[in-house]
């Protein structure tokens, strides 16, 4: 029997759900099934198990997505109470308790912030697995050119210089794909260690797309920690660089979600890059 | 423009939560422009107050209304809708002030005529900003009808 493209026998999940262990379970069945004829009703079966594990999977992939939104959302609100409440605390009673109050009160207001912080990541971080994408040509040159105006400040102040190679029009949604791209660069400018950013956006056809690459000369990433910084909420410098730890995961979201494939490679105090693999238009 | 008067201007503030309530109460109390705040807090009491009904039939009329849309009995968009299609209220202009940043409820409110949508910042000071300028705006810039 011949064996059928793996493709074929992927349900459309978004990438969500790691289709290709599945795909291969399937793959095993049906080369058992070429050998030996008779087990077909096993076969069959087993295929089907397969499949519903598959649908639970996608269910509580959904279900969790829309726990994190509701509660992110939900949370906000009493969030936006305290923070306002021990902000007005700050305004009118700062210096007129005693010097502790003023520290307690301090300790309060930063605390809010950094959730504030958590709060925003996290609801933008289910919402880029939950909006539906708009597929179509992107040109990433375009797309840089706005992220760089976004980033004007931030590439100012910190004397960064980017250079780009001439970009591909690429098939993805073009405001992921400018979420993405502004992640990766904020990245490549805000892990800086001692010289001046120096950023570049390459692009590097590939068979069925392009592999782009954000290059910088920053602090790098140990090498055991590669797969790592894709997690939401790790951080590997959480005393020298703020943040929430949620911008990986956000591109690694995105890049799946288009099908493709997300990895750095990187050389701790030289600097590290990292390569987007997505679709060329059809 | 309103404030000119000399008389404290009246503002029906729409919002069930009296954390907000009492922001709110505090920004306008740190303004220039005398105000005077009526609260409601939902729905029915809102349309309530502004027919001057049952106990609200000495309730003074609004100058100006802040809504809030999530609101208990009868939501903001109703309240909303109602006060467009009520002749003796339909020109009161109604400012949005609400946590929702979802793209159908701001469009909503414009299609039944808010004046304006404004989502409430996060950050105290940016919340007072927007009471200043709402007092800025509305009572001290633009004309607004008189009854």
């Amino acid at each position: 029997m011949k064996t059928p493209p793996a493709e074929a026998w992927i349900p459309a999940v978004d990438g969500r759900v790691d289709a290709s262990a599945y795909a291969r379970a399937i793959l095993n069945i049906l080369e058992d099934f070429s050998d030996e004829k008779t087990r077909l009703n096993d076969t069959q079966r087993a295929v089907m198990n397969i499949l519903e594990d598959f649908d639970l999977e996608k269910r509580k992939v959904a279900e969790l997505e829309m726990f994190a939104y509701v509660a992110s959302h939900d949370l906000q609100e009493p969030l936006r109470m305290i923070t306002s409440y021990t902000q007005l605390l700050a305004k009118r009673y700062a210096g007129r308790l005693d010097a502790d109050a003023d520290d307690f009160i301090g300790f309060v207001v930063d605390g809010t912030k950094r959730m504030q912080a958590l709060i925003r990541d996290l609801l933008e971080y289910s919402n880029v697995g939950s909006t539906e994408l708009d597929l179509r040509a992107a040109d990433c040159e375009q797309v840089l050119r706005g992220v760089l105006a976004n980033l004007e400040s931030l590439m100012a102040e910190s004397g960064a210089t980017l250079t780009h190679d001439p970009l591909p029009t690429v098939l993805a949604d073009s405001s992921q794909l400018a979420q993405l791209l502004q992640n990766l660069v904020t990245n490549a400018v805000k892990f800086r260690g001692a010289r001046a950013p120096v950023v570049h956006v390459g692009a590097e056809p590939v068979v069925g797309g392009w592999r782009l690459s954000v290059r910088d000369n920053g602090i790098g990433i140990d090498h055991a920690y590669a797969e790592s910084v894709f997690e939401a909420f790790r951080r590997l410098n959480p005393r020298d660089y703020p943040g929430t730890g949620v911008g990986l995961a956000i591109c690694k979201r995105i890049v799946e979600r288009h099908g493709g494939r997300i990895w750095v490679e990187s050389v701790v105090g030289e600097g590290s890059t990292f390569f987007v693999i997505l679709s060329r238009v059809p | 423009m309103i404030a000119r008067s000399g008389e404290p201007v009246e503002i029906l503030l729409v919002d069930d939560h009296p954390g907000d309530v009492r922001l709110t109460e505090e920004a306008f109390a740190e303004c220039r422009v005398r105000t005077n705040l009526s609260v409601a807090v939902d729905g029915e009491e809102a349309m309530a107050f502004l027919r001057r009904e049952g106990e609200f039939a000495e309730a003074p009329r609004p100058a100006l209304i802040i809504l809030d849309l999530n609101l208990p009995k009868k939501n903001g968009m109703r309240v909303l809708t109602e006060i467009r299609a009520d002749p003796t209220l339909s020109e009161i202009p109604v400012i949005v002030l609400t946590t929702s940043t979802s793209e159908k409820d701001i469009a909503e409110a414009y299609q039944r005529h808010a004046n304006c949508y404004i989502t409430k910042p996060v950050d105290l000071d940016k919340f007072f900003e927007v009471v200043r300028l709402i007092e800025s705006f509305w009572l001290m810039i633009v004309e607004l009808p008189r009854r």
